[in-house]
């Protein structure tokens, strides 16, 4: 008897979308990355490829963080308070793109205006040639004046910019669309969102093509299987052919990782819980680790040892000659 | 589901009188309905018209092809004729996918029809009757629909291109055969794994009846509970496409979204317009 062939066959598969651009593209950077793609559920490799590994964004505030601990400090205190030079020390740590959060744009946090939050971005695009995600403060009255003004100052760098939600979605896809770059949908851990917020992007001209969707993200021990699932059936959901649901994901692992109270105490606590310097980095990098398995496209980390760990484990889910194709 | 459009068949006069005029405009406009209101699959069917059937098909299938790509369904009840017609259209249109509609499990159906397809590389539409006619009862349609799928597989054609037609009848004229058409293809579905397609002639359910419409989206939608992935319908039927992408949503076969019509429509790459948009509101 025939053994029957299990392979799936997808209809579908993730859209390739690519972030930064070289001076061939119109931009400055010295490369450019590429998410998606990929034909089948991840890592398996008999089932659909995975042309494009997943990718590390590391995080740069464009204020020295107020709340970060030990581990982080000693990695970033000399360099936090200058974003430039910040961006400087996460393309030395191996990022792949720098993520940038304007975060004192926050009417709380510094008011600072659109002109200063443009500045900073032009100030971390001449500091180092990596594209750039780039977030507001997620004030949607103040982010819809700061981003036009920041998509127009990184014009034809083709940055990926967040993020567009359900309620709030005109004003940052127009200025996306005006000034070269890709979008980051956000829908807070709730697929059937996820797709309506896609429909309403979809709905201003801008193409589903340059989306990338973040379902938010959860660390481990906080609900870190609600986005799991999400990831699961999305993915599912765009091999099977929805188009609408086909988009390349970014989690934001570092912050929700630094949240938790694991990752942020200190030595002080019980002795069974082991050092904090290990504690933290490892509570991230296994966050990062699951998640990945979900189909996660791009990581937004924070702690190079976290990153060094996660980078060994693609390694192995995808192999050296893929990563070496990838480049 | 695999929409067949219906309406480009000879038993409309609108239709006869064009195939016998050969008059293309009318059957462009009739396809582009179809095909606006989401149409995979175009159905055409020549009946009574008078003249050469080999011709009027050859002609019916060029003439659609003029306006989209998708894939033809050759409808006839005569296997002579799509013996003789299904080559012809192959000849004629090389890269266009033919699906026979269609072949009983009578064998001397069978042994016409299905060398056919594997020999054109045609998906098939069995019928679950044989030379003793339409069955009254699940039983014999079971037996008939796992004869068709055996011999259909064993000629080597691919699961994904044969359907199943549990054959549906007129509700005032036979009503308890609605019931036998659902559990049929229940049943059916699990006689070989993967399962082959199944797929109805939907409009018959209603024929001479007064609220056909309604009793046409009413059945889709319970066939569709029980394994339905196809159906041949007036795609221009709005309220029934609505009602089968609704039912596709409820089953888990479509990612729900507030805007799920227009996703649906999207998807297609149908034009998302602005009327449409606003029934869903309602």
């Amino acid at each position: 008897m025939a053994i029957p062939e299990l392979k799936e066959r997808w209809a579908g598969r993730i859209n390739p979308v690519t972030i930064g651009a070289t001076r061939a593209g119109g931009g400055t950077r010295g490369r450019t990355i590429t998410v998606g793609g990929q034909m089948g559920i991840p890592y398996l490799d008999f089932d659909g490829q995975t042309p494009n590994p997943p990718v590390i964004a590391l995080d740069v505030l464009d204020q020295a963080p107020a709340d970060w601990p030990a581990p982080l400090a000693e990695v970033y205190r000399d360099v936090w308070s200058d974003p430039a030079a910040w961006a400087v020390r996460a393309k030395q740590l191996g990022a792949d793109l720098i993520n940038l959060r304007l975060v004192s744009t926050h009417p709380d946090e510094g008011d600072r205006s659109p002109a200063e939050a443009a500045a900073t971005v032009r100030a971390v695009l001449e500091a180092v040639d990596l594209p750039l995600i780039i977030w507001g403060c997620d004030v949607p009255a103040k982010d819809q004046m700061v981003m036009p003004k920041v998509a127009e100052a990184a014009q034809g760098e083709n940055c990926l910019l967040g993020a567009v939600t359900e309620g709030d979605y005109r004003t940052l896809a127009a200025a996306a669309q005006a000034y070269g770059h890709k979008l980051i949908a956000l829908a807070p851990c709730d697929i059937n969102k996820q797709k309506q917020v896609n429909i309403l992007v979809s709905d201003t001209g801008f193409p589903l093509e340059d989306v990338v969707i973040y379902p938010t993200t959860a660390a481990l021990g906080y609900g870190m299987e609600y986005v799991y699932s999400i990831l699961e059936r999305g993915r599912l959901a765009a091999l099977a052919g929805d188009r609408l649901m086909a988009q390349p994901v970014i989690l934001d692992v570092g912050y929700e990782a630094w949240r938790t109270k694991e990752a942020r105490s200190g030595d002080e606590v019980a002795a069974t819980w082991g050092k904090a310097a290990q504690r933290g980095p490892a509570w991230e990098a296994v966050t990062a680790a699951d998640l990945l398995q979900g189909g996660a496209d791009i990581l937004v980390m924070r702690h190079p040892a976290a990153v060094e760990a996660v980078r060994k484990l693609t390694r192995d889910l995808v192999g050296e000659s893929a990563m070496a194709a990838a480049g | 589901m695999i929409i067949f459009s219906e309406r480009i068949n000879g038993m409309y006069r609108d239709v006869r009188g064009a195939i016998a005029e050969r008059n293309k405009s009318v059957i462009h406009q009739l396809a582009e309905a179809q095909l606006a209101g989401g149409a995979d699959v175009m159905d055409i069917n020549i009946g009574p018209t008078k003249g050469d059937p080999v011709e009027h098909f050859v002609w019916l299938a060029q003439t659609v092809h003029e306006v989209t790509d998708k894939p033809l369904s050759l409808d006839s009840a005569k296997a002579d004729l799509l013996v003789q017609a299904v080559p012809r259209v192959k000849e004629a249109l090389p890269d266009t996918k033919l699906v026979i509609n269609s072949c009983t499990a009578a064998p001397q159906y069978m042994e016409k029809l299905i060398p056919l397809a594997a020999a054109t590389g045609s998906a098939i539409i069995g019928l679950t009757m044989d030379q003793e006619g339409v069955p009254g009862n699940v039983e014999k349609r079971i037996e008939c629909g796992a004869t068709f799928l055996m011999t259909a597989l064993e000629a080597g054609i691919p699961i994904d291109d044969i359907y199943m037609d549990t054959i549906v009848l007129p509700v005032n004229a036979a009503m308890k055969q609605q019931v036998h058409v659902i559990e049929a293809i229940r049943q059916l579905a699990i006689v070989n794994d993967p399962p082959p397609r199944f797929i109805v002639g939907l409009s018959n359910v209603s024929t001479k009846c007064l609220k056909n419409r309604l009793l046409n989206r009413t059945f889709l939608v319970m066939c569709l509970a029980s394994g339905l992935n196809a159906a041949i319908v007036d795609a221009a039927d709005r309220d029934l496409v609505e009602a089968m992408i609704t039912a596709e949503i409820l089953l888990g076969k479509q990612l729900y979204s507030d805007d799920y019509i227009k996703a649906w429509r999207m998807q297609k790459g149908l034009p998302v317009s602005a009327e449409a948009a606003e029934a869903e509101v309602v």
